[in-house]
């Protein structure tokens, strides 16, 4: 049988390793030991590989271990650390205790101050993540998936090939999944902008920011602006428009922004930083503010320690000597690739955010793997069909959404939409639910509320498979939940 | 706020008509009924779930309507509004406590999550109590309201059947009234049964329908029974901080996948609730000091126990509420076992134009929404020239059997329905349980594919996840078509609702493989699914 991810026992209860006592977590437990495949053959002085990975991200991580489970000769090279991205929802956690610890009166919990100690959750998190790391490495290890530290730059070999720390490798077949990394404005655009943070310093901050201010309207700064206003920060969110998420239903973007606004954080619409300046305590943000129809106005927040842009995602591709190969990319620096991920290079291959394509970390995982099927098992139409991706912001509250939206939809629809109170005493945060039939099959699903996040799993599933409405109107209710308006909208 | 108000009044107003000149004046509309001259198109009687959503749907229909409503007093004396068990005493009451006890929870994380919390934070039984009274209070009036704009008459009195179109109603003071329709629905409902032969049961004990209106705490509890309904009671007095024992005579939620249910009480057991197996209580006492003494005999070693509870909930099943209805004046047929109404498939008893509907009917799953679907689908096939039929048995069509008629099915889940059990790490189960599959199918013809996660909520507070599973009964034959799925974990409801669509719409473990994962929740774990258990492998979910 081939070694299988699922035999490393990680978190499994009462249960300590033979092969490495008292490490942490509690065991690495693996029942099967893979094959020894024995040291990589040497062509020269370039080391070849069935499968070369270039980014150690969470796509990049599954597509390697998926190609050696399958039985490739797999490596991946990491410049940073193990995981990629994909860490910090911890944080969101945090921000819904506070939520919690507002009810706690009406549930009868008397005394209950909540104070908020920013360095607990901070070390906490880092220490969940730094195991997350050590998870990873260790997977790779007992995977016999060679590790690579450095950066990799394509050389301009006849074959295909990867120099890392004028180390050269090379392999059939190669798959960049370098992610990407957050984008700030350039100090030419903007006087100081290089005072602000990104979402990347977000997580190193190491005491709760008083004055915030995220500039973005993207998933990344709703969360975060609701993260810091609900612990306590007093938060802005600077917008170009007058709705964030626009890129999403317009219920759901117009909701979302009342919400945030509910929730006191301070919306400023049709807003952009002009120049940012040091002072003696913290920055200076300038901004100007036109509304459509009258005079741009010029105002300044004083006192923010906590400028940070979220602007959207630049993808790693520039170190990555890509010309060499003559490796496509749109002007951003996203590489091309078709629906098999194949970009215009034989051989090589990207998955996840460098391609700019559903930057979501299951999405990575998904098409990565999908990819090891077809290299690796000659399953010739293995691909992830990129259609009815469902989609959590963890917004306060999430939001869950599958699908088409109404922009998408105009015409031809039939809405079905209500607004009702969520069987949650005295909170009154409303819940908004939406979905788009096309011709009485299910084709989109737009929802805001507590619970939406784990709600919508199963019905991207049915949305997947086709459901109609009477598909719907047929399943029996779970009562008392929130997920039941969904098969009893009306 | 004033607008519903003032609707109410309007309401109130409208019922306050009770004099005898009038009563008797619709006492001789009745008497000489015959069809079409009779008062009501529809008459309802039972005004929960089932039969307000049968009453409304007509109503919309064009019809006319009545409900008749009357909740006889617990034997401890509680009373409650409109609206049934669901709204007063179950679901509703229930999710919030529990509720309640989830906060609990948070609060003792919370300090992992860098708030300073001064522990352990009391809890005030009194406020809570009061809190979800309210809300259950607002509920009843809401229904009030519903049947008002809907121009459905409502009476406050208890029904007994005169003849087969015709029931006489009888309100607190003792007035009577008399109904007569073309239809009539039968949806009363049930409740809570005593142990009558155990001595000092029903002088001390209370139950599911006293417990979320106690004015106090109930203090330490002894909950005896082992349904879901003693299981989230005792779930939630544990996690607001009382001491609480459960004591079951054989296995915990009869008619539940089995691994499930033991993996619940194990954790129920882990979080401090006591359990006492394989016990039957045989006196319960009142002493001096006021508290309750339980004897019971330990049926494994046949020894006598004794305990002092301030609070013994019996929580021992649930009895159809038939008793009152002269239901033999119209001639309708009851099990004689069970004392529950006997239907066919279109709601109808042995009196053809006399249905039935809800935990009153037999082998019926006893959930609200069931009886709110049977009850709208039942006004739409009398009023709106319908011919859809209640499907109860939603998986088992899918893979080729259905339910024999009258063939009882003692709990919701053997028969499919979607359900989640609110125990204090929660239960959501659609479709067959792993027994159950392979008793229809057999063990070579299932595939069941399962997981241990840890969710990521639980990883800063360091909480144990040891019952954190999940597994889905599949058919083994390829697409293999998904027969049940089974989750534990936090909002397990919200997580399997939309697993219950994509069953009934016969869903594959291959479709489900195809969805997309939303990170991080849990419910991604039902799309990552990869372990079978018939590999033997470890099924601990690891990492990202």
């Amino acid at each position: 049988m081939l070694p299988c991810l699922a035999n490393f026992c990680i978190f499994y209860r009462d249960r300590v390793s033979s092969c490495c006592p008292g490490c942490l977590p509690k065991c690495w437990d693996y029942k099967y030991e893979p094959p020894c495949l024995g040291p990589p053959p040497f062509a020269g002085a370039v080391v070849s590989y069935d499968y070369l990975v270039i980014g150690g991200g969470s796509g990049g991580l599954a597509s390697a271990r998926r190609a050696a489970e399958l039985g490739a000769r797999a490596a991946v090279v990491e410049s940073h650390k193990l995981g990629g991205t994909c860490v910090s929802t911890v944080m969101w956690n945090t921000a819904v205790h506070s939520e919690f610890m507002h009810d706690h009166g009406d549930y009868g919990f008397t005394s209950c101050e909540g104070k908020f100690n920013w360095r607990v959750i901070k070390e906490k998190r880092d220490a969940y993540v730094s195991r997350l790391n050590t998870i990873y490495q260790n997977n790779l290890t007992k995977a016999h998936i060679e590790i690579i530290h450095g950066h990799a730059a394509f050389t301009s070999d006849p074959k295909p090939t990867i120099e890392v720390s004028g180390r050269k490798y090379t392999a059939p077949h190669i798959l960049i999944a370098t992610g990407g990394m957050p984008s700030s404005p350039h100090e030419s655009q903007i006087p100081g902008a290089s005072l602000g943070i990104t979402s990347d310093g977000f997580f190193e901050l190491e005491e709760l920011p008083s004055r915030s201010v995220i500039v973005g309207a993207g998933y990344i700064a709703v969360e975060i602006a609701g993260i810091l206003s609900a612990l306590g920060s007093k938060t802005s969110l600077m917008i170009r428009h007058d709705k964030v998420l626009r890129s999403f239903d317009s219920m759901i973007s117009t909701n979302c922004t009342e919400e945030l606004e509910n929730a006191g954080v301070e919306v400023l619409k049709f807003s952009q930083v002009k120049e940012v300046k040091k002072t003696s305590s913290g920055v200076e943000v300038s901004l100007v503010t036109a509304v459509p129809g009258r005079l741009p106005v010029m105002t300044t927040i004083s006192d923010v320690d906590c400028l940070l842009w979220a602007i959207g995602r630049d993808p790693n591709s520039k170190g990555l000597s890509l010309n060499k190969l003559g490796i496509q990319t749109d002007d951003k620096g996203h590489i091309i690739v078709d629906e098999f991920q194949n970009t215009n290079v034989k051989g090589i291959y990207a998955v996840g955010d460098v391609c700019g394509k559903a930057l979501l970390t299951p999405v990575a995982i998904a098409a990565g793997r999908k990819l090891a099927h077809r290299l690796f098992e000659n399953k010739e139409d293995s691909k992830l069909d990129y259609s009815n991706i469902p989609t959590v912001v963890f917004s306060h509250p999430p939001i869950g959404t599958v699908g088409l939206t109404e922009a998408f939809l105009f015409s031809n629809l039939n809405i079905f939409a209500l607004s009702f109170f969520t069987l949650y005493v005295h909170t009154h945060t409303h819940t908004y639910k939406k979905m788009f039939f096309f011709f009485s099959q299910v084709v989109g699903i737009h929802m805001q509320g507590l619970g939406c996040d784990e709600m919508l799993q199963g019905f991207a599933v049915a949305v997947k498979m086709g459901a109609t409405k009477a598909d719907f109107d047929n399943t029996v209710a779970i009562h008392p939940t929130s997920s039941e308006e969904l098969v009893t909208l009306r | 706020m004033a607008a519903m108000a003032a609707a109410l009044r309007g309401v109130g107003g409208r019922f306050r008509w009770w004099t005898p000149a009038v009563a008797g004046g619709v006492r001789g509309a009745a008497q000489g009924a015959v069809a079409g001259q009779r008062d009501y198109d529809l008459l309802v009687i039972g005004g929960g779930s089932g039969g307000l959503a049968c009453a409304k749907e007509a109503a919309q229909l064009g019809r006319k309507v009545a409900v008749v409503d009357y909740v006889e007093p617990s034997p401890r004396g509680t009373r409650w509004g409109l609206g049934g068990t669901c709204v007063n005493v179950g679901c509703i009451p229930k999710k919030l406590m529990h509720q309640a006890a989830l906060l609990g929870g948070l609060i003792r994380d919370a300090p992992h999550y860098g708030w300073e919390v001064a522990q352990p934070v009391p809890h005030d039984w009194r406020k809570m109590a009061e809190a979800v009274q309210n809300h259950v209070k607002s509920l009843n009036w809401g229904h009030r309201v519903q049947l008002h704009d809907r121009k459905v008459k409502y009476f406050n009195v208890k029904a007994g059947f005169v003849d087969e179109h015709t029931v006489r109603g009888v309100a607190k003071g003792g007035k009577e009234i008399l109904l007569s329709a073309d239809h009539i629905v039968i949806a009363t409902g049930g409740r809570p049964r005593y142990p009558a032969h155990i001595e000092g049961a029903l002088e001390y004990g209370i139950t599911s329908d006293d417990i979320f209106w106690l004015k106090e705490s109930p203090g330490k509890t002894l909950v005896v029974g082992a349904s879901y309904v003693a299981l989230e009671c005792a779930g939630f007095l544990t996690g607001i901080g009382l001491d609480t024992t459960v004591m079951m005579r054989s296995i915990p939620l009869r008619g539940f996948d089995q691994q499930m249910s033991s993996l619940v009480t194990e954790h129920m057991a882990s979080h401090g609730t006591r359990f006492l197996r394989g016990c039957t209580p045989s006196q319960v006492r009142r002493l001096p000091d006021g508290q309750l003494q339980v004897t019971w005999e330990d049926r494994t070693t046949g020894k006598e126990g004794t305990g002092t509870f301030n609070t013994v909930l019996w929580a021992v099943g649930r009895a159809p509420d038939t008793r009152s209805l002269n239901l033999e004046k119209a001639g309708v047929d009851t099990s004689p076992n069970t004392q529950k109404i006997l239907v066919d498939s279109r709601e109808a008893t042995s009196v053809p134009h006399i249905y039935a509907i809800g935990d009153v009917v037999e082998g019926r799953p006893e959930l609200t929404p069931t009886a709110v679907m049977a009850g709208r689908l039942l006004a739409q096939r009398l009023f709106g020239g319908s011919s859809d039929l209640m499907d109860y048995d939603k998986v088992s069509s899918l893979a080729g059997r259905r339910l024999q008629p009258g063939e009882a099915e003692s709990e919701a889940s053997s028969s499919g329905v979607p359900t989640t059990v609110f125990t204090p790490l929660e239960y959501g189960c659609v479709g067959l349980s792993e027994e159950e599959a392979v008793s229809r199918h057999g063990q070579e013809r299932v595939e069941v594919y399962h997981a241990h996660y840890k969710p990521l909520e639980f990883t800063v507070p360091g909480r144990d996840a040891s019952q954190c599973y999940v597994k889905m009964v599949c058919l083994r034959e390829p697409p293999q078509l998904v027969l049940g799925l089974h989750f534990l974990g936090p909002n397990a409801g919200e997580v399997t609702q939309g697993f219950a669509l994509g069953i009934k719409c016969g869903a594959s473990y291959v479709q489900v493989m195809q969805t997309v994962g939303i990170h991080p929740t849990c419910s991604e774990e039902i799309v990552k699914l990869r372990i079978s258990k018939r590999s033997g492998l470890d099924p601990t979910v690891t990492g990202c």
